[in-house]
């Protein structure tokens, strides 16, 4: 049987992390939630999640900063990150090796691509 | 004049005679013979001859003079007259004067025509610069003009201002001793050396300010060309575009705000209603608390619009103001009203401390309304259950003011994020998990007091304490 994979989502959108969250246990993932940046980067060190979805614009920390602190970490360095966005903010090729951000979607987005892209990045990952 | 031919006649006359009589006696000599009677004629005519020429000399002296003396008083009177000879002598000298003088006073009119014509010309050359100079002075942009020697040899005030120059002691100068910032001073003379007279060159420049803030412009360089086509010099105009910088930036950070805002709640909007169409809300109560989601999150949605149509007709000016005699009192009164039962659910206590309604402000009522009611609805907003919350008001006759103070006993303003509590999309972090905001709120309500009733706003906060919202406008 196919191990549960942990999904980490971060944003600072009640709304938001309700739905992703749905979304994702609807589809057979283990999720846990985090309303900022901070709360993000502790969850992440105890809970060691396959993947991270993480929103651009939050307080304490942004998506993009503690994506850059995980990726330092040697703890937390492998977890691949998709962020969700409603700057418009674009993917360079550095803030892969720089942040493990893989992918980026607008806000607003799809669920269901959402699911396809946390698929396709546990793929990538694999 | 006829005495003095007369006389050299009789002189040429006796001369001769005098010549006669040697030459008599020199042949008698010759011929050996030997008087004395021709010698003697001889003599006295050559005696009488030289008396004769020196009176006709004498006289023909006196002429001159006189014609002298006549001459010179015609000139002091600068009038040449044409001076009558009696002489016949002096009448050709007399003539060729004449003729000088009549040349002379044809030039020294013909002169002083062409001096008369330049001195319009330096007239209108001169009233062509000072216009030229006067349009440059007025102008708000900076103007250098240079010539081939890389010399100033025309700028304005503005140019003076930036460059820190003093304009009556620049002029004539190398421009590199008078203009200390040197990219400027390259430009100018990359420009002259590439001796392109007909093309120009518009480049950003930076210059730092007087402030610490750097000023950015955008300078024109034109080659001057002189009468055979060659460079003869640079014409530098810099504009100003700090501020059209600053404009374009706020713009953008607006629209990257505005773009912002509206896409949060329409993301929710829009994954819920797809959760609802796909399926995935399994019970009447998920979907109930979905579609609840959905109608928060456009109204939010709505009202963020409301609020960007609001400020911006303030701050354009085209919103429309209907001011009358209003009580502040009474719109709070309303306020309140409206706001008690989201109070109550939080059991929040509004405490009233009102003066009479017959003080009475010039206002727009809904503007007003609006305003207070966007203060009540932070307060309960940021106050924690069973908390309360003061709305007060204060007359100060001396000064005809009224003010007004909601008072809460909520979360408080850290000290850092309290003077941008009013700029638009400003949310304090740390309270952004409290309640969710557009971020246009307390904006909007500075706008109403400050801009529309021309009144005051201020805050005062402690974290973990509370706020106190506040405005003073006019009495009527």
């Amino acid at each position: 049987m196919q191990e549960t994979k942990t999904i980490l989502v971060a944003d600072d959108e009640s709304h938001i992390l309700n739905v992703v969250s749905l979304k994702l246990r609807n589809a057979g993932f283990r999720v846990v939630t985090a309303a900022d940046g901070q709360e993000a980067f502790d969850l992440a060190h105890q809970e060691k999640p396959d993947l991270l979805i993480t929103d651009y614009h939050m307080p304490q920390l942004s998506g993009l900063e503690l994506c850059q602190k995980l990726k330092h970490d040697p703890q937390t360095c492998s977890i691949k990150a998709i962020m969700l966005t409603a700057r418009g903010y674009h993917l360079e090729p550095t803030d892969t090796e720089q942040s493990g951000i893989l992918r980026m979607l607008s806000k607003p987005f799809s669920p269901r691509q959402l699911l396809a892209t946390v698929n396709e990045v546990l793929q990538l990952a694999a | 004049m006829r005495r003095t031919t007369f006389l050299t006649l009789l002189a040429f006359l006796l001369l001769a005679g005098g010549v006669v009589c040697l030459m008599q006696k020199a042949r008698v000599l010759a011929l050996g013979g030997d008087s004395d009677t021709s010698l003697y004629a001889g003599a006295a005519l050559l005696m009488l001859a030289a008396t004769s020429a020196l009176f006709a000399l004498t006289m023909l002296r006196r002429s001159c003079i006189t014609l002298e003396k006549r001459l010179e008083k015609s000139i002091s009177r600068g009038k040449l007259e044409q001076v009558i000879a009696s002489d016949i002598q002096a009448q050709s000298l007399v003539g060729a004067i004449n003729d000088v003088m009549d040349f002379a006073d044809r030039s020294v009119t013909e002169s002083a025509m062409k001096l008369k014509e330049i001195e319009i010309q330096l007239k209108v050359a001169t009233g062509r610069r000072q216009h030229a100079e006067a349009i440059l002075y007025s102008i708000s942009d900076a103007v250098l003009v240079t010539d081939q020697f890389d010399e100033l040899v025309l700028a304005n005030e503005a140019a003076a201002r930036i460059f820190g120059f003093d304009l009556e002691e620049a002029t004539r100068k190398p421009m590199a001793s008078v203009i200390a910032d040197t990219t400027m001073v390259q430009l100018i003379n990359d420009m002259r050396q590439s001796g392109s007279t007909n093309g120009r060159r518009i480049v950003e420049h930076q210059i730092k300010g007087p402030g610490s803030s750097p000023m950015t412009f955008k300078a024109t360089l034109s080659c001057v060309s002189d009468r055979a086509d060659q460079p003869a010099g640079v014409v530098a105009v810099l504009h100003d575009m700090t501020k059209e910088k600053e404009v374009a930036e706020m713009k953008n950070d607006f629209v990257s705000n505005v773009s912002h805002e509206l896409r949060t709640p329409l993301a929710s909007i829009k994954a819920y209603v797809e959760m609802l169409i796909d399926g995935e809300a399994d019970d009447e109560r998920t979907k109930r608390e979905f579609y609840d989601i959905i109608q928060s999150e456009a109204n939010r949605l709505g009202r963020l619009i409301d609020n960007i149509l609001n400020i911006s007709r303030i701050e354009s000016g085209l919103v429309k103001v209907n001011k009358q005699p209003q009580s502040l009192t009474v719109i709070l009164k309303e306020a309140i009203e409206v706001i008690t039962p989201q109070a109550k659910m939080k059991k929040i206590e509004i405490v009233e401390q009102l003066t009479p309604v017959f003080y009475q402000t010039q206002a727009d009522k809904d503007m007003l309304y609006q305003a207070v009611l966007n203060l009540l609805s932070n307060s309960v907003k940021y106050t924690p259950e069973s908390g309360r919350i003061t709305v007060q008001t204060l007359v100060d006759e001396s000064k005809r003011k009224v003010i007004a103070r909601i008072s809460d006993t909520g979360v408080g303003i850290p000290p850092k994020d309290l003077p941008f509590v009013f700029d638009k999309f400003y949310r304090a972090e740390a309270n952004n998990r409290m309640a969710k905001g557009t971020g246009l709120g307390l904006s909007l309500v500075k706008h109403i007091i400050e801009t529309v009733h021309h009144g005051r706003i201020f805050v005062e906060s402690q974290v973990n304490k509370g706020s106190t919202f506040g405005f003073e406008i006019e009495l009527i």
